[in-house]
This record gives C-alpha cells, structure tokens and sequence, in this order.
C-alpha cells in the first residue's frame, strides 16, 4: 500500500475574482510525500504563495474564487477538517516576521495557540518549556516582540507552528527578510523537526540555503505551472541552467566591476555614535565611536546582522536619528544643512515600497519622483524599462510587491538627488527583478556619477554589485 | 507583604462598579460627597494600588486645572451675586450644562468643580489599575464577549507600535520627496489605511493558520473569576455613595 501523502493536490484552479480572466493557480496537480523537504522555486508573482494560502483553507474563506480541485492533508479531503484540525496537519509561516502574532510576548503566543487546539491548562506550562528548550528559544519567552529583530520573530514563529503540532510546516519565504545566521538557525530548528517526521514545503528564492535539508526541488512558472516537478538534491546542478534562464535564481551575470579612479567621500562619518532608542539617551550604543567614508561616484553595499545598525545608520544620515560624532555630506557638516535641503542632495527607497506613494496612479508617481515634466511616451518608456509596462493607469497599491519597489526605485531615480540610499531594494525579489534593479543603478552611477549606498542580506549581491562593501560588526565600521 | 490591591479585583466588576457610582454621582450635588470621592480614589491610588503616584499625579493635573477654572468661572460670576438659588437643591436631575449656565455663586461652583474630580478620580483608579489583556479576558468570561472580538482587540492593540513606527516612516518618506505632510494630511493617512488593511488581512491568515476560529469552543490558561471580595468592594463603594447621598443631603 502506498503511504498517504502529506499534500495531495488534484486540478487546483483558483483565481481572485469570480469574472477574473486570469487564474493565479492554473491546474495544479501536486503530491508531497510525508516526512520529505520539499522546496518550491518560481518567479516573483507566480502564484506560489497564493497556492500555499490554499492549501491551507485561508482562500477563498478570506477571498477569491475557487473554480475546482481537491486537496487532501493527510489522506483527509481539506474540506471535511475544521480549522482546529487543518493547523494539526499544515500550518504557515509567512514572509512578514512583524504580522504574525496576536499577543506580545511568545509565551503569551504559545498560550494562545495552545489554547486554540484546546490544551488542557495544566499542561500548556510544561508544553511551552519543553518546546522552548527543544528548540532553544527559552531566553524569546517573555521578551516583548517590538524588541525582537526579525530573524528572532521568525524563530519564535516557527516555535508556535511546531507547538501546535502540525504534521506539515509550510514557509512562505520566511527567510527571506533575515539576517543569515538567523536564518541559518531556522534551518537547524527545521532539521530537527524533519528527524522528526515532520514534514516540510518551503517557497524560497534562496535554493543553496536548503542544501542539506531539502529532499526535492520543484520550480514553477507563471500560474504555478510545473516546469520541473522532481529536481533530486544531487542532481540540482544539472538544473542551474534551467532556473538561470526561468530568472529565478542563479549566480549574477556578467563580472563584477569596480569604478577606477579617486574619488571624495559623498558622505562620511567621523568618531560617529548612535544609540538604539532615539528618545531614550542612555540606551545601549549600536554603533560607538566609529568612523567610514562612502565614496562618491560609486557603490556601496551596507551589510550586517539585522538589528545591528543600518537603517539607523541610514536615519542618522537623513537628520531622523540622533548621533553622536560628526556626518559631513559632500564635506559640509549635517548639522549646518536643513532637512530640505538636504532631501534635495539625498534620496531614499524604504524597506516597504508601499509607504512612500505619494499619487494614486502609476504615471503620476513617475511624474512625482522626475525632476523635470516627462512626457507620456518617456513615462511609458521609463515603465517598459522596468518591467511596469501597461501598468500606467494601475493604482501603485495594487501592483505586486516586485513592481512596487521597481517603481519606488524608478520614481526616486528619475529625481534630482545625487545620493541615493537604498534599504534592501531587493529583497524578496527573483533574479531577474533583482538584476533589473541593480542594473538601473549601476547605469545611473555610471552615466549620471550618482553615489549609491544600498543595505542587503546577500554577501553574492554585494560583491557583484559594489565597489566597496562596508559592514557593521560589535559596534563599528569594518571596511 | 500581602495587602489587598485594586489590581487584583475583577476588571468586569470594577468597572460596572465605576460607571454605577458614576450614574449614581450623576444625580447628585453634594460637595463634601463629590470630595470625599476623589479624595477616596486618591487614596487607593497610594495605599491599595501599584501604580506609580507619578503616573497619577500627571494624569490628575488636568483634570485639577479644569476643576479650578470651573471653579473659577463660578467665583466670577458669583460677584456681586451672593443669593443661593433655592431651587437647586443638593439632589436634582437638572443636567450638568444646565447647572453650569445657571452657576452663580460659590456654592454652586464648589459643586460643580467637586464633582469633575470625582469623576476623574474614579476614571483614574479604573484606568491605571486594569491591565488591558485581563480586562479583555474577563469580559470574554464574565460578560459573554466572543474570543473573535477578543483577540481582535488585543491583536490591534499589539499592533499600535507598528502603526506608530510606520506613521513616522511614511511621514519621512513624504519629506524626502519634497511633499509637507502633517501626521493628519489626507495622503499621509490614505497610506496608513492600505497598510492597516493590508496587515490586518495579513495577521488574520497567521491567526487563523494557528487554528484560532473565533468561536467560544477553546481552553483557556487562566480563567478570571468573581470572588466575594469583588462583590464587597463594589457594594461597599456604591453603598457608601448611596449613603452620603442619603445623609448629606
């Protein structure tokens, strides 16, 4: 008798809108055995995450249409199980580390998901202790979630899935916004999960960070279309072609160029200081007594554990963070030059896209971000350039998370601000996005002499990218 | 030292008992009942609580400057004016703003200014000596409220910082592209309200994956109960107002 598998999916087709012409899920038919590491792989906005939300029962309970399939959990029509029992056999861990928890503390977190599968009380203590000690996170419990980084939310996440006991984890790019020791961490809680028996799908961009763990690849295409539906770990290689030319992962291509020539520093810190909390000034220092030049006319990665210092170091740089030391932009002193001003020379890209639309229409925030008037062929050419094309009427909030940060990216491009800082511009992007940011850049620094100062996780980005790298380690700058 | 806290009363009682003493002050003018209220709430405060006399001193200067410019005003008009009304007896059910138009004399305004501190030194004990979560429990077990609403309000009230991290980014990111935007600027606030949909959307599914249902068919860790304590503060406390109001008159 064959072993009933963990996920049985059989023509899943589902789309957002009952009238919709296209359908995000486009009939799908996938089993995951139980106790393997299944890793899917695909595009940016292929859907992956959708079918994942649908496996769980999330859609079309919280919206959407579904026109057919059937999906079993554990031999168990999806259907028949209420949400008490779905999250015994798969449950979902999700991208944002900030949007998964009920209550502060994880203590609190585990109770509460105790509670929801009806733990008996007397038995929650011990349960949380032991699950907490198994995994090693027994210092997270009872530390507010507005203190932790990340990477230590996720772990903290994972905790609870593996506290309520589900048979199948289900990561939806949650490593994808970590530092990657966390991440790394994460790999060796799910380790011990996978001995055992658990069983687990991950959608990750990253595949290198499964090596080890994963028991089969699948990558995917528009509409989760299957290209390739058993890619085995040790033949992964034979692959890298394939996933290459999809645009979903792969080494960057073309060499690594630096800049010749001198050049000034566009921006430099001297002796600079920066607590973490900016009311608070006898909070812990981040950053103490350290000094760096980023120069001008060239590129500069920004890399360093998340939590360390680099979006602070980046608020300092905008006058929104108290610091310690001096900032001298273009050798002035920040201190002598006016917030105004300085949003003139320096521009910025948040970490979530979505904040900084100032418009309801795609043209117009082109139209916005452009330092001179644009017209309608040049926007419509600027959007081509960015993979945005018939996207000029769209509201920016309903583009998909890859098209809002190459628009943010673009709008900020097209201004007069010769300094750019980036905060991770390409995260939880495929290859191909990524590629098409960084190359935007790169023709600007070329082109236009612009200084760019970008943060990134990914060491590989860095190093193909910049012309200097620059982390933030125990406190300091280490060039 | 095991002495009895405010803290530890049931949140549901104490507050149904506060807003009985509330109605039931409201129904009344007499200052010495009004002082010995706030005076009263003061002192737990001090003796029988846990929060800080700071915290409380703070959030009672307000409410003593508008107390005083009532007061005030009363004096003002009083000049030259020093007949009682009688017709405005001590128990009456003439609206506060009615009362407040009529003022013309010290008593009057003692009266009126007495009994805004009353009503805030209830408001303050409330307050400062309920934990939010346990509140929320306790109306779940005590006042039939469904766990839905429940951890609603808890998931949101969890997200405030968030919201509040986020205000100042998108505020920042406005400056940055030239454009002024006050916290309360429509497009500063249209941003936050597609975010907050979007995250509310966001942690539903991450309750929801966790097996939350909203319904009342769950386990709780801990379960907040009435005790007889609960029901002797509140009768002494209503009790005594009813009596002052009985007494003073």
């Amino acid at each position: 008798m064959r072993p009933v598998p963990a996920l049985e999916v059989r023509h899943l087709t589902f789309r957002y809108y009952e009238n919709g012409k296209k359908n995000i899920v486009d009939d799908l038919s996938l089993t995951v055995e139980a106790g393997s590491t299944t890793v899917i792989l695909g595009n940016s906005g292929c859907g992956k995450s959708t079918f994942a939300s649908v496996c769980a029962g999330l859609y079309p309970e919280n919206g959407g249409f579904l026109e057919s399939g059937e999906i079993e959990l554990f031999g168990k029509p999806l259907s028949s199980l209420g949400h008490r029992e779905r999250s015994g056999y798969y449950a979902l861990m999700f991208q944002n580390p900030d949007l998964q928890f009920c209550m502060n503390t994880l203590r609190k977190e585990l109770i509460f998901c105790l509670e929801n599968i009806c733990t008996p009380p007397e038995d929650m203590e011990p349960q949380i202790e032991r699950v907490a000690s198994d995994l090693k996170v027994s210092d997270l419990l009872d530390r507010k979630f507005s203190t932790m980084s990340g990477g230590e939310k996720q772990k903290a996440s994972l905790c609870c899935l593996i506290a309520l006991g589900s048979r199948c984890i289900v990561l939806d790019e949650a490593l994808a916004n970590i530092d990657r020791e966390s991440a790394y961490d994460i790999l060796e809680m799910l380790k011990k999960y996978s001995a055992g028996g658990g069983t687990i799908i991950a959608i990750d961009h990253l595949p290198q960070l499964w090596k080890g763990l994963a028991t089969r690849y699948i990558l995917m295409g528009d509409g989760c279309r299957i290209i390739e539906d058993n890619i085995r770990p040790e033949e992964f290689d034979n692959y890298k072609e394939l996933l290459r030319s999809e645009g979903v992962w792969g080494e960057y291509s073309g060499k690594a160029h630096t800049r010749d020539g001198e050049t000034g520093f566009a921006i430099s810190l001297k002796d600079f200081s920066v607590r973490k909390d900016p009311k608070d000034k006898m909070s812990e220092y981040l950053i103490k007594s350290s000094g760096v030049g980023f120069r001008k006319g060239r590129m500069t990665a920004l890399l360093g554990k998340s939590g360390i210092g680099k979006t602070t170091t980046f608020l300092s740089i905008l006058k929104q963070h108290p610091y310690e030391g001096k900032i001298e932009i273009d050798g002035r002193d920040l201190r002598a030059i006016k917030e105004r001003e300085l949003f003139k020379t320096v521009g910025i890209v948040f970490q979530n896209p979505a904040d900084q639309f100032i418009t309801q229409k795609v043209a117009d925030e082109v139209m916005a971000g452009a330092s001179k008037t644009l017209t309608e062929d040049e926007i419509e050419k600027y959007l081509a350039d960015y993979g945005l094309i018939k996207k000029e009427k769209y509201s920016p909030y309903m583009l998909s998370q890859g098209q809002q940060r190459r628009l943010a990216v673009l709008s900020v491009l097209l201004g007069d601000q010769k300094i750019l800082l980036l905060d991770e511009p390409t995260y939880g992007q495929d290859l191909s996005s990524t590629e098409a940011i960084m190359r935007q850049l790169e023709e600007k620094v070329d082109r236009d002499h612009f200084t760019v100062l970008f943060i990134t996780h990914d060491r590989e980005l860095a190093e193909k990218w910049a012309d200097d790298i620059v982390r933030i380690e125990d406190g300091g700058f280490v060039s | 030292m095991s002495r009895i806290k405010v803290e530890k009363l049931n949140p549901s009682v104490k507050a149904i008992t506060v807003l009985l003493a509330a109605i039931l002050i409201s129904f009344q003018y007499i200052t010495v009942l009004n002082t010995a209220i706030f005076v009263m709430s003061l002192l737990v405060l001090l003796f029988f609580s846990n929060a800080k006399p700071k915290r409380f001193i703070a959030i009672f200067i307000p409410a003593l400057i508008a107390a005083f410019g009532i007061f005030l005003l009363g004096l003002y008009y009083a000049r030259g004016n020093t007949t009682v009304t009688e017709s405005l007896g001590s128990l009456s059910t003439d609206p506060y703003a009615v009362r407040a138009a009529m003022m013309n004399n010290l008593s009057t305004a003692l009266q009126l200014s007495t009994r805004l501190l009353a009503y805030a030194g209830l408001g303050i004990m409330f307050a400062l000596t309920t934990d939010g979560e346990e509140f929320i429990s306790s109306l779940v077990h005590q006042c039939g409220l469904s766990p839905k609403f429940a951890y609603g309000i808890i998931a949101a009230v969890n997200l405030m910082p968030k919201m509040l991290d986020e205000l100042k980014t998108v505020k920042l990111a406005f400056k940055a592209r030239g454009i002024k935007a006050g916290t309360l600027s429509p497009k500063v606030l249209f941003t936050m309200l597609v975010n907050s949909i979007r995250w509310s959307e966001s942690l539903a599914l991450a309750m929801e994956s966790k097996g939350f249902t909203g319904d009342r068919n769950r386990t709780y860790y801990s379960v907040t109960k009435v005790r007889w304590y609960d029901i002797a503060c509140s009768a002494v406390l209503l009790g005594g107002i009813v009596a002052g109001m009985i007494l003073l008159r």
